[in-house]
């Protein structure tokens, strides 16, 4: 899948986000400095992801004035090793708002095309420089822009373009913005941080405006494998969407000029020949399988029209009354409208009314969403009360809700795909954890792929505790398609989840050191904002995420009177140490005895088994 | 004065009792201590029951007439951690009651808490070691009294009563309880010591000292042929030894005289009965004591002046009538009776009719009563 160019799509102007610019994180100079690394370091992870690619990512924050008091401008610069941007794309995909490569159906980081242009906005507006942008997709040569927005028109306006020689690939990107690292400075160095644990595959260094430098090296080799694009799920498909589908299904009478004339006879391998009608039909036959769908419509017509390309270029189509099994056209010679029937038998019918109808709805299921066959269609239509064949074209606005509402409602669809989720894994993520917070204890999880309204989701979640984590505990760090959550924690949705957990019932009890790490894998997170900070509370995913922890908690509770027997035989092997000599000393004399009892024996005995019981939550640590 | 041969022989014998019991208490103790002993020697971990003192474990015996245990017991292990701790202070309890049993020294309830701390055994307070000395009772069915613990408390007596002490340093000695008009105070020596004989025909038992000073110097122990002994409110549990033992070896009665209330009558039933609280023992109730007054009935009857009672005492009132010893007789007829006036009166009200009143008028007919009871 790698090899096919990504593919750009235009979408909407950037007044909405100029004046909407708070949603997307750029509050203030504090926020806005956090935000603005994120984005350019998730969209190096998210190009060196989607090519397979071990990425080096390099941050670096430099005051314009380091004796300027907070807020000042500062530069930030995040360079990558990833595939870089052909120079032709460059100026859109940095200089508009909703350009992307990323609307596919696959999990990014980055999703509506808009984080790097929203940051470059912002520091365009507060400083007035442009984005200086460096790209090498060969390794070889590498373009160099400097280039401004025009946020009324949401165009590029490229200031300066330079090329030059270089030796290797990758992309950087470096803005002028107004900050304050003073205070953002914690949160930028806690995501550096808790992306390395996330992307355990990456090499981060971060070099920070005082002149520290972070350095967080990959610890694991292999990149999980990369997504792939599918087809969405039936269930929780809306309206709006449906429509579109169908609208990309459908397909218009092409006019039939010189042009699609001459294309059609290149097709059939007939350009200097002039056959006649039958002729051109037989070897349309021949062809059929290879033509496209636009030089079948034409032939489709040819054939009830009986004419060759002579006659056709003298005439247009009008109408087609399937109805009424007619062709209605204009004929230039006569100049007056004429018609022709049609046979409902001939399969040059069906070409027609699938073109103007659209597909059946079984066709059009199977076609255009996954974990649907034909069976499974038939099943549906009859569920949802619509005959399999009927075409999607005649679909009155309310048989399309009945259709949308149906798909969300029938239960024999399969779960849906989740090839397009690149969740960590279990290895990987608890490799981080034990590397991160040298625990006594880790348990790591990963659900089965599960949706919520048509969108894949996975789950992963990892619990730790003991070793150098901080009392204080549960300490959860949330993540979501690999990015650090760091705000606004109080109305996400794992919070809510860890917090309604008795721990009491888990026997973990007063201030524990632990921690929970949760990673929520989606073609779309839903977030609560644009911001992309926290994450609101579907009933699927909330699910997913309680059975996770329970499944998780159950094993640290199993620790944890692994854990308490120890501490328990321990704790016993001492009192004996301490009472069983006095009751002896007490009882020799009482007993009239000279030499105390050899008591040695129960007390070497009971060392042992508190000995092996330690020895038991070892075991169960390196399980 | 010369003692003729057949005292000298009696002596002897009294001696030879008084250390046979405390041969008797060294065995047992010895015998505890082997058993454990054996089983830490044999790499086990020492235990022994206990009879359980829980409420849902006394139970009222009719023919004993006090409360007792009943059969359920409980393991105490010294494997069992959370009893280790009570376990080893039982040992040393055990160990220290059998020095002081040795040796015929005598502590008290407080020097027991002190001691411990000599031997690395920590009691949080004393009411921990207080209990403890309750679970050796329990285990062994003797009172504290028996391994020379005593407790503060103090009660007196009075009387032509002649005694001979048997504690260390007083072999031998005798003594007359009319010699000094204050009385005697009942400690350790005391109720030790031998009884040897008496003039008395009865025992008196009074709850307050005021009484017992005027008894004395109304001469009471002369003109009734009595012992007097002040209880000092609820007798301690030496004074009903020491009541037990003049009815059993003297063959003396004993009547109780209290307070014309609900706790002077209650007073009286533990003299009679014993109390829950130390159902695990048995020697120390005189069930043929009488309650002779001051009774209910007797407010209206001699007409004395009253005061009314609090809330405590009516509630008290009630909590005895569920006793199964309040249920027949003058206990359930009086306490119906306390009920009903709602008033109590002290034995001090016969002052009213002249501070002799009680000895010239209310005592006599009493004990003329007390005959037909
Ligand atoms: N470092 C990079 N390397 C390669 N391509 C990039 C890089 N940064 C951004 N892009 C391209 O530019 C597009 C726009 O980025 P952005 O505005 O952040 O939107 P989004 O990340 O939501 O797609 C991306 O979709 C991606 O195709
Ligand atoms: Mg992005």
């Amino acid at each position: 899948m790698s090899s096919i160019k990504e593919k750009f799509n235009q979408i909407s102007p950037s007044e909405f986000f100029y004046s909407n610019r708070d949603l997307a994180g750029f509050s203030n100079p504090t926020r806005s400095l956090y935000t603005a690394v994120r984005e350019f370091v998730e969209n190096a992870l998210d190009a060196c992801d989607q090519k397979g690619i071990l990425p080096d990512v390099h941050l670096t924050i430099k005051a314009v004035e380091p004796e300027k008091p907070d807020p000042k401008p500062y530069i930030l610069t995040v360079k990558d090793n990833g595939p870089g941007i052909d120079a032709e794309h460059i100026p859109l995909a940095f200089g508009t708002v909703l350009y992307g490569s990323k609307f596919g159906l696959k999990q990014a980081r980055g999703m509506f095309g808009l984080g790097a242009t929203m940051a470059i906005l912002y520091g365009q507006i507060t400083t007035n420089k442009p984005v200086i942008v460096k790209s090498s997709v060969d390794g070889e040569i590498q373009n160099q822009f400097e280039i401004l927005l025009d946020i009324q028109k949401n165009k590029p306006v490229i200031v300066k373009h330079t090329t030059k020689e270089i030796s290797k690939k990758g992309l950087s990107v470096s803005i002028c913005l107004e900050g304050d690292y003073s205070k953002a400075g914690n949160k930028i160095r806690d995501y550096v941080y808790e992306t390395s644990l996330i992307t355990p595959y990456a090499s981060i260094t971060f070099d920070d405006p005082k002149g520290q430098k972070f350095t967080h090296t990959r610890f694991v080799k292999d990149i999980p494998p990369p997504p792939t694009i599918i087809k969405p799920h039936p269930h929780g498909i809306d309206v709006e969407r449906i429509r579109r589908m169908i609208v990309e299904s459908q397909f218009e009478i092409p006019t039939i000029d010189d042009a699609m004339i001459e294309k059609v006879r290149k097709d059939l391998g007939l350009s200097l020949k002039n056959l006649s009608f039958t002729s051109i039909m037989d070897k349309a036959k021949k062809k059929w399988k290879t033509l496209s769908r636009q030089v079948r419509v034409v032939i489709a017509l040819m054939s009830f029209l009986k004419m060759d390309f002579e006659k056709l270029n003298k005439i247009k189509i009008e109408d087609l009354d399937i109805a009424n099994k007619k062709l209605f056209y204009w004929d230039f010679g006569d100049s007056q409208s004429k018609s022709v029937d049609m046979d409902p038998e001939s399969q040059y019918y069906k070409q027609l009314t699938n073109t103007v109808q659209g597909e059946p709805l079984t066709t059009f299921l199977t076609k255009r969403f996954q974990r649907i066959g034909p069976t499974t269609a038939v099943k549906f239509a009859e569920f949802a009360k619509f005959k399999p064949e009927r075409r999607m074209g005649t679909l009155s606005n309310q048989e399309l809700v009945q259709l949308s509402d149906s798909l969300q409602k029938f239960e024999d669809f399969m779960a849906p795909d989740s090839s397009c989720l690149a969740p960590l894994g279990e290895e990987p993520l608890e490799k981080g954890i034990k590397k991160f917070f040298n625990p006594d204890f880790t348990a790591v999880v990963q659900r089965p792929a599960s949706a919520y309204s048509g969108f894949p989701f996975i789950i992963e979640m990892g619990i730790a505790y003991g070793g150098e984590i901080k009392s204080g505990g549960p300490h959860v760090y949330r993540y979501a398609n690999r990015i650090p959550l760091l705000y606004d924690e109080g109305s996400d949705v794992v919070l809510k989840v860890v917090n309604d957990t008795d721990w009491g019932r888990y026997k973990v009890k007063g201030d524990p050191p632990f921690i929970i790490v949760s990673h929520i894998c989606s073609t779309r997170i839903p977030y609560k904002t644009a911001g992309k900070e926290n994450v609101a509370d579907r009933q699927e995913i909330e699910r997913e995420l309680r059975l996770g922890l329970q499944f998780l908690s159950r094993k640290l509770a199993a620790y944890m009177s692994k854990r308490g027997q120890a501490d328990m035989a321990k704790k016993r092997a001492n009192l004996y140490a301490k009472y069983i000599p006095l009751i002896a000393e007490f009882c020799t004399e009482l007993a009239g005895k000279k030499k105390e009892p050899n008591y040695k024996k129960i007390l070497e005995e009971n060392a042992v088994e508190s000995k092996k019981s330690v020895e038991e939550e070892k075991e169960i640590e390196n399980k | 004065m010369k003692t003729s041969k057949k005292e000298q022989t009696r002596i002897k014998e009294r001696s030879k009792k008084a250390d046979e019991k405390q041969k008797n208490i060294l065995e047992m103790l010895k015998s505890h201590g082997a058993t454990i002993y054996d089983d830490l020697d044999n790499g086990q971990f020492p235990k022994f029951s206990i009879p359980s003192r829980s409420v849902s474990n006394i139970v009222y015996d009719k023919k004993l007439r006090q409360y007792i245990l009943g059969n359920n017991a409980a393991v105490r292990s010294s494997r069992n951690s959370a009893q280790l701790r009570s376990f080893t202070q039982l040992m040393w309890l055990a160990f220290f009651a059998n020095r002081l049993t040795h040796e015929k020294k005598s502590s008290t309830l407080r020097d027991v808490y002190y001691s411990s701390q000599a031997f690395a055994i920590e009691f949080e307070d004393q009411s921990e070691s207080d209990n403890i000395i309750v679970d050796l009772e329990a285990v062994t069915s003797k009172p504290r009294e028996d391994f020379h613990i005593f407790p503060e408390e103090r009660s007196s007596i009075f009387g032509d009563l002649n005694i001979e002490y048997t504690i260390p340093g007083y072999e031998g000695k005798t003594m007359n309880l009319s010699n000094h008009p204050d009385g005697y105070s009942i400690g350790p020596s005391l109720t030790t010591a031998e009884l040897v004989d008496t003039s008395a025909e009865i025992v008196i038992a009074i709850e307050k000292g005021g009484l017992f000073t005027r008894f004395v110097e109304e001469q009471i122990d002369k003109k009734f042929k009595s012992i007097i002994i002040n209880t000092g409110g609820q007798a301690p549990r030496s004074t009903r030894t020491l009541l037990k033992r003049l009815h059993e070896e003297m063959k003396l009665p004993v009547i109780v005289l209290t307070d014309g209330d609900v706790y002077g009558e209650h007073i009286a039933m533990v003299i009679k009965s014993g109390s829950a609280n130390a159902a695990h023992l048995r020697e120390l109730t005189v069930p043929d004591a009488k309650w002779v007054g001051v009774w209910a009935t007797d407010i209206e009857k001699y007409k004395l002046p009253t005061i009314p009672m609090t809330e405590s005492d009516i509630k008290r009132c009630y909590d005895l009538q569920k006793d199964p010893r309040y249920q027949d007789g003058i206990w359930k007829k009086e306490l119906d009776v306390f009920l009903r006036l709602k008033r109590k009166a002290e034995l001090e009200a016969f002052s009213k009719y002249g501070l002799t009143n009680i000895t010239d008028k209310y005592l006599p007919q009493k004990l003329e009563l007390a005959k037909s009871l």
